[in-house]
């Protein structure tokens, strides 16, 4: 096992699918890990894979189980089991109790994400949202991609198509007003980034980069609508 | 007074008895339909189907104007998962959860989150009839639903 302070110190919690996956990736780039599993099982299963001292037996969500895992000195706590309340708890107690600098949760229920955030998570990650918003991208239809995760405000870019019938067409970038705290960041046209300039004129088929901090994205919606 | 109460157990089913017999206004979350079968016939409350920590359910249940919630499903971190929603997110005034695990109820004593643990109100209740040979633990409040049945 690498020396404490060595190489950042990942707790995850929940030895799924996932949680193998990532601890694998994570251990392949020099991350010192340990996967906390329930299931006695699945932890010898992961230990075989994974090599030793990888993984713990115990609830990610138990006080002084986590206390010890040297959870104290872990820069990132992952909670990825597939229950969404798991997940909130097990992020809530390393932050409010061990100072966990980064929380990162799986979510499951969509509507999630949002809740989480509101009680302090740092950032929520559902994969249904993003799968999706690639689908929507994909058929064409509509029109909202999230991506990636931004580090440290847990706000993440948005890829919204401006609506076919908007009356923002024609209208400069400046005067088209988004939520308080999201910023279009670049726009995309005929697929190729443009610079968002004030007074850059908006045109059909423009695809707005979002830095978004709400992820309100129906409000972004109705804005780039238009009355 | 409105109350929403998540999961409708053997506590949660009693307690929506007793207030609705008060003349409170009371819902009922659980996933299983059967659940409710506890709530008995004269039970005049709203019944809501469905997981409790998910936004959509408890805004059926009235949680936007509830001045009560309570968590009593067997699951502690579903509890307060419920429990910070109504309190964090919809403002309820009055929020309390259920927490098997005492060390859990003294983290979310920090939070600000009220809570009850059986674990160590069972434990302290039976103590303390060992120790003083006076039992405690005989029912506080009376159930109107039952007085009703026995009168």
């Amino acid at each position: 096992m690498s020396q404490p302070g060595e190489s950042p110190y990942v707790i995850i919690v929940g030895g799924g699918k996932l949680g193998f996956h990532l601890a694998k990736h994570l251990i392949d780039r020099d991350f010192e890990v340990t996967v906390i599993e329930k299931d006695p099982v699945r932890a010898e299963w992961i230990e075989h894979h994974l090599g030793p001292d990888t993984v713990m037996v115990g609830d990610g969500d138990e006080m002084a189980f986590l206390a010890t895992t040297g959870i104290e000195r872990a820069r990132f706590v992952v909670g990825v089991t597939g229950d969404d309340e798991d997940n909130l708890i097990a992020c809530q107690l390393a932050k409010v109790k061990f100072n966990v600098p980064r929380t990162i949760a799986r979510v499951n229920n969509p509507g999630n994400v949002q809740v989480f955030k509101a009680l302090g998570i740092d950032v929520a990650v559902s994969a249904t949202e993003l799968l999706m918003g690639l689908i929507e991208a994909e058929l064409g239809g509509a029109d909202t991609v999230r991506g990636v995760a931004v580090r440290s405000s847990g706000a993440a870019f948005v890829d919204l198509a401006l609506p076919d019938v908007s009356d923002k067409i024609g209208k400069r970038l400046a005067d088209i007003s988004l939520p308080e705290g999201d910023m279009v960041v670049c726009v995309v046209r005929a697929g190729k980034p443009v610079i968002p300039r004030p007074d850059l004129l908006v045109e059909p088929n423009d695809e707005l980069i979002i830095y978004s901090q709400l992820l309100d994205v129906e409000a972004m919606r109705e804005t780039l609508a238009g009355s | 007074m409105k109350v929403v109460i998540l999961g409708c157990g053997r506590v949660g089913a009693r307690l929506a008895r007793q207030l609705d017999a008060e003349g409170h206004k009371v819902a009922i979350i659980d996933e299983r339909m059967a659940a409710f079968d506890r709530l008995g016939r004269d039970f005049k409350g709203e019944m809501v189907l469905g997981n409790g920590i998910d936004e959509g359910v408890l805004r059926r249940a009235g949680i936007e104007s509830a001045d009560c919630f309570a968590a009593v499903t067997n699951g502690d971190n579903r509890n307060l998962m419920a429990s910070q929603i109504a309190k964090r997110i919809f403002g309820v005034r009055r929020v309390i959860t259920r927490l098997y695990d005492p060390i859990r109820q003294e983290v979310y004593d920090d939070l600000g989150l009220e809570s009850f643990c059986p674990t160590t109100l069972g434990a302290d209740l039976v103590r303390n009839y060992f120790l003083n040979g006076v039992n405690i633990g005989r029912t506080v409040v009376p159930d109107p639903a039952a007085a009703r049945r026995f009168s």
